[in-house]
């Protein structure tokens, strides 16, 4: 088969048509068509025969005189413009526009310009829609001719040289009547910008109109090759109305700078952005959308952003601070039009982020300045007693100070997230910044690591009471939030260890459910190597639990009926697991460093023994040491009735107190003693061997405060107690309530650390670090043995800094301890230092 | 056939092929419309003198060859749907002439098909 198109054509034989009479012929069958395109442009076409037009177009080809024909038909067209169409159109152009198209200011009022603009455009417009349904019409008629001479030809179709002739013979022909260079396009382009500028001020004019212009001039291109890129509308009016757009833009742009209005910035320009994309969809051209959106981003945010942000009083600052929702959710969305880094923003959050953050630092630390300075005037002015009072609600203050800074934090948190959700499309980039700012202040306030575990304390002892799951959820959520800001790790976990502890010892722990779903979340969190030793405590008590049951059975088992007046529940306690050092046991150590137990009473060594007998039965090679300051007891007690005496005193009273084991080791001396004997401080010392300082607060409690004195005190004054004191037991103490708690001084309740208690903390935080710092070191130069000092660094701090904020001078300090204890070297002839490991 | 039904537009649904030598053929409208001149010549929106009698006369055509050019139009539109249909008849002394109407009337695929048969048939 043969392709349809092309030299292979078969062509017609031109029997009968070919001849001597060919002019003659061609000229007639011209006449026709002549004719007829006569008729066609007046609309007057309904007489004419296609067929005959056809044929004769078919016939002038099939002559080989298609050439003659096809310029003819040009030269047709081209008088047409000259004679009917142009004259028409200038007719349409008047001074005013003309006038408006040099730049120069018509005297004209808005509206007149809007008119004579929408005049000329419609004649435009219609007088092109005229030359588009007659070229169809000549084209359809001429198809012949375009099927055969033009694409054997290689030449543009009839149409479009009919297209190219009204962009050369109107939109490009000179407005000879004046004497300017100007030509139609010109009066064209300066109308339809007049028009668009009319409109962004307010008027409403005749979309639809110019809509058909601009469709006009996407059917036209700059040469009759018809590439995309050379639409008219593209290379001419493009690029005017961006060029006055950018110039309005600037112009408006600044106008709001002056006005200093940052909020209506945001909003006009909003407004803008949407207007213009309108105006590209039902006035110009969608092409343009993106561009003149660039350009709007470019004059109406990119230029005078950081203007914008810095004013006082609607800048961002007053956006943040006044929760203005609606401004910041504008300014994200045109901020992130013109950086997808959204710097500015960023920024301007992060700084407000931290500021903030760091008042609440500031009025923190000045409560707990406060108080301290009301400690120190009280403990000066007032005798021995108040101060103590005085210590002890200071501390409280201070406790309600923590838990109020983790409020503050988290308020603040909850400001900035929401403000994350609500304006900020939930931006990566900027939770990212807002982490890290958070992580800044909060990491910057000395006790945050004290503080939040001191909140989740609270939460766990009394919050979470009378909430449903989901409150404590959110309520746990926050914390772990917060345990994710803090760097040093180590510290917060040093600090949840001791407070946990007391938790579970005291048993205060409002649910045992909801201290389990913490350490999960934080093992999720931080890392399970965070919360082997935490689960370790639980799992502790669990077994002390059974442990109980079992010793009791063992004891029953035994049938000996005389153990069975002590009870005992112990808990064993994993050593390496609980926070010994702060739960009390310093001051179980002497000062040369050896740890010195109590002296026990007999029948709780008899006890001990019991138990220690049964423990190790199955568990061979554990030692198990007895912790005095720890766990309580309750004793029963039984005060005589006094002669002579009426009511309460008159009959005999039982009592169940309870006290901590320290405390029922000094009542079990007064056992042995008969009526009216007395120990003396000096003596209850000797047989305890409890620390002073614990003694003297202990018989306080006993002695002194009213709730629980069984013991009488020589001198019976309301101090302290002290050496040279004496104790005896108190016979006449009466009470309303058969179970009492003897008070406690000190150590059961989870509060802010003293400062030197808090000293303390730090310092063994510190030797802590050293031996993780040790232990990094080397593992890290085992693997690699020979290892710079700079690489060595960067490698350890990278994998302290899950732990804890690294200090560069305390590693040094490790690695020359290292050096010195010979695990590490220095290699001496190297470019660089470097370390050696020493195996 | 009935010439008076119209179609959609308001535009008879059929229409009268007229040949050189008077005789007439009546076919579908759109069947008519396979050939790009046709479809120009009654093209509505041009308006020209047989868009609005549905008359076409085509003065250089005569009957029999008319004959099959209506016959191919029914024959195209019957199967226009259909894949695989059997070659309509034309017989060899038709072929040149037919392959001319074809280039006048603009029918692409005929004329490549005319073509094909005359080839093959010479």
């Amino acid at each position: 088969m043969i392709s349809g198109r092309g030299r292979g054509r078969i062509r017609p034989p031109r029997r009968g048509l070919t001849g001597h009479a060919d002019n003659a012929d061609f000229d007639a069958l011209w006449d026709i068509l002549r004719l007829a395109l006569r008729q066609i442009h007046e609309k007057n076409a309904s007489q004419l025969s296609f067929e005959q037009l056809y044929r004769a177009s078919y016939k002038i080809v099939l002559k080989k005189q298609g050439n003659v024909l096809y310029d003819r038909v040009k030269e047709y067209e081209e008088q047409w413009f000259g004679s009917q169409v142009m004259p028409a159109i200038r007719k349409l152009i008047t001074n005013n526009l003309v006038n408006i198209t040099l730049g120069g200011v018509s005297g004209a009022t808005a509206n007149e310009r809007r008119l004579t603009g929408e005049e000329f455009l419609n004649g435009l417009k219609a007088s092109w829609e005229d030359h588009n349904t007659v070229m169809n019409m000549t084209t359809d008629v001429l198809m012949y001719m375009d099927r055969v001479y033009c694409t054997d030809n290689r030449k543009p179709s009839i149409f479009t040289t009919a297209m190219g002739l009204f962009r050369d013979h109107i939109l490009r022909s000179r407005l000879s009547s004046i004497d300017s260079e100007l030509v139609t396009f010109d009066i064209l382009n300066s109308v339809v910008l007049d028009q668009i500028s009319m409109e962004r001020e307010g008027d409403i004019i005749n979309k639809h109109l110019i809509r058909s212009c601009m469709y006009m001039l996407e059917g036209l291109y700059e040469t009759d090759e018809e590439t995309e890129h050379e639409k008219l509308y593209l290379t001419v009016f493009e690029v005017e109305f961006l060029k006055a757009s950018s110039a309005f833009y600037q112009k408006e742009c600044a106008n709001l700078l002056r006005e200093g209005d940052a909020s209506a910035w945001l909003r006009q320009t909003k407004r803008r952005f949407a207007e213009e994309e309108t105006r590209c969809q039902t006035t110009i051209s969608p092409l343009t959308a993106p561009k003149i959106a660039r350009v709007l981003e470019d004059r109406m945010i990119r230029e005078h952003l950081s203007d914008f942000l810095a004013m006082e009083g609607s800048g961002i600052k007053a956006m943040i601070e006044h929760d203005r929702y609606t401004d910041l959710a504008l300014l994200y969305q045109h901020i992130s039009r013109v950086d997808t880094s959204k710097e500015p923003l960023k920024n301007a959050l992060q700084s407000r982020a931290v500021g903030l953050g760091s008042e609440i630092n500031k009025t923190i630390l000045n409560t707990d300045s406060a108080d301290a300075q009301v400690e120190d005037g009280g403990a000066v002015a007032g005798d021995s007693e108040k101060p103590k009072t005085q210590k002890i609600s200071a501390t409280a203050r201070q406790t309600v100070a923590a838990i109020k800074w983790v409020d503050l934090v988290l308020q603040l948190k909850d400001k900035f997230d929401n403000m994350w959700k609500t304006c900020f499309d939930q931006d990566l980039i900027l939770q990212t910044a807002l982490t890290k700012s958070f992580a800044d202040f909060i990491n910057l306030f000395p006790r945050c690591s004290e503080y939040v575990s001191l909140f989740i304390d609270d939460n766990l002892k009394r919050g979470i009471k009378g909430k449903t799951e989901a409150e404590i959820d959110i309520v746990l959520d926050k914390a772990t939030v917060l345990v994710q800001y803090i760097q040093d790790k180590d510290m917060f976990e040093r600090y949840y260890k001791k407070h946990l502890a007391r938790r579970l010892l005291l048993d205060r722990s409002e649910s045992a459910d909801v201290e389990k779903q913490m350490i999960s979340r934080m093992k999720l969190e931080i890392g399970s190597s965070f919360t082997t030793k935490l689960e370790g405590m639980f799992k502790d008590i669990s077994l002390s639990e059974d442990l109980s049951t079992g010793y009791r059975n063992y004891i029953t088992n035994l049938g000996d009926a005389d153990r069975n007046q002590i009870e005992l529940s112990p808990r064993v306690l994993t050593s390496n697991y609980w926070p010994m050092e702060s739960m009390g046991s310093a001051s179980t150590i002497a000062e040369d460093g050896t740890r010195h137990g109590c002296i026990w009473p007999s029948e709780i060594q008899a006890l001990q023994e019991s138990f220690k007998a049964f423990y190790l039965k199955e568990r061979n090679g554990r030692t198990l040491t007895w912790l005095g300051f720890l766990g309580n007891a309750d004793i029963k007690c039984v005060f005589p009735k006094i002669p002579g005496k009426e009511g309460q005193l008159g009959k005999e009273r039982r009592h169940e107190i309870n006290v901590t084991t320290y405390g029922m080791i000094i009542l079990l001396l007064f056992n042995g003693l008969d009526d009216g004997e007395s120990l003396s401080f000096e003596e209850i010392l000797e047989h305890t061997n409890i620390p002073q300082q614990n003694l003297a607060q202990l018989l306080y409690t006993l002695s002194v405060l009213p709730k629980c004195r069984v013991l009488n005190k020589q001198p019976p004054t309301k101090d302290v107690p002290k050496a040279g004191d004496h104790f005896s037991f108190n016979s006449s103490f009466a009470s309303k309530s058969i179970k009492i708690k003897a008070p406690v001084i000190s150590g059961s309740v989870n509060r802010v650390e003293g400062d030197e208690e808090r000293k303390d903390t730090e310092d063994r935080n510190d030797e802590h670090r050293g031996s993780v710092i040790d232990t990094v070191i080397v593992r890290i130069m085992k693997a690699r043995k020979v290892f710079s000092h700079q690489q060595l660094f960067t490698e350890v701090i990278a994998q302290l800094s899950q732990r804890f904020r690294p200090d560069i001078n305390m590693v040094k300090r490790r690695v020359e301890s290292l050096i010195e204890r010979e695990y590490l070297a220095r290699v001496e002839d190297a470019e660089t230092p470097t370390y050696q490991y020493l195996a | 056939m009935a010439t008076s039904t119209n179609g959609p537009q308001g535009l008879s649904k059929c229409v009268t092929l007229v040949s050189s030598d008077g005789f007439e053929f009546v076919v579908l409208r759109e069947a008519a419309c396979k050939s790009g001149a046709i479809k120009r010549m009654l093209d509505p929106k041009s308006n020209f003198a047989e868009s609005t009698t549905g008359r076409c006369v085509f003065e250089e055509i005569n009957g029999i060859i008319l004959e099959k050019v209506a016959e191919y139009f029914c024959y195209s539109y019957k199967n226009r749907n259909t894949e695989q249909v059997p070659d309509m008849e034309i017989p060899p002394e038709l072929c040149l002439e037919l392959l001319m109407a074809a280039d006048y009337l603009d029918g692409e695929y005929e004329y490549c098909q005319l073509s094909g048969h005359l080839l093959t048939d010479y």
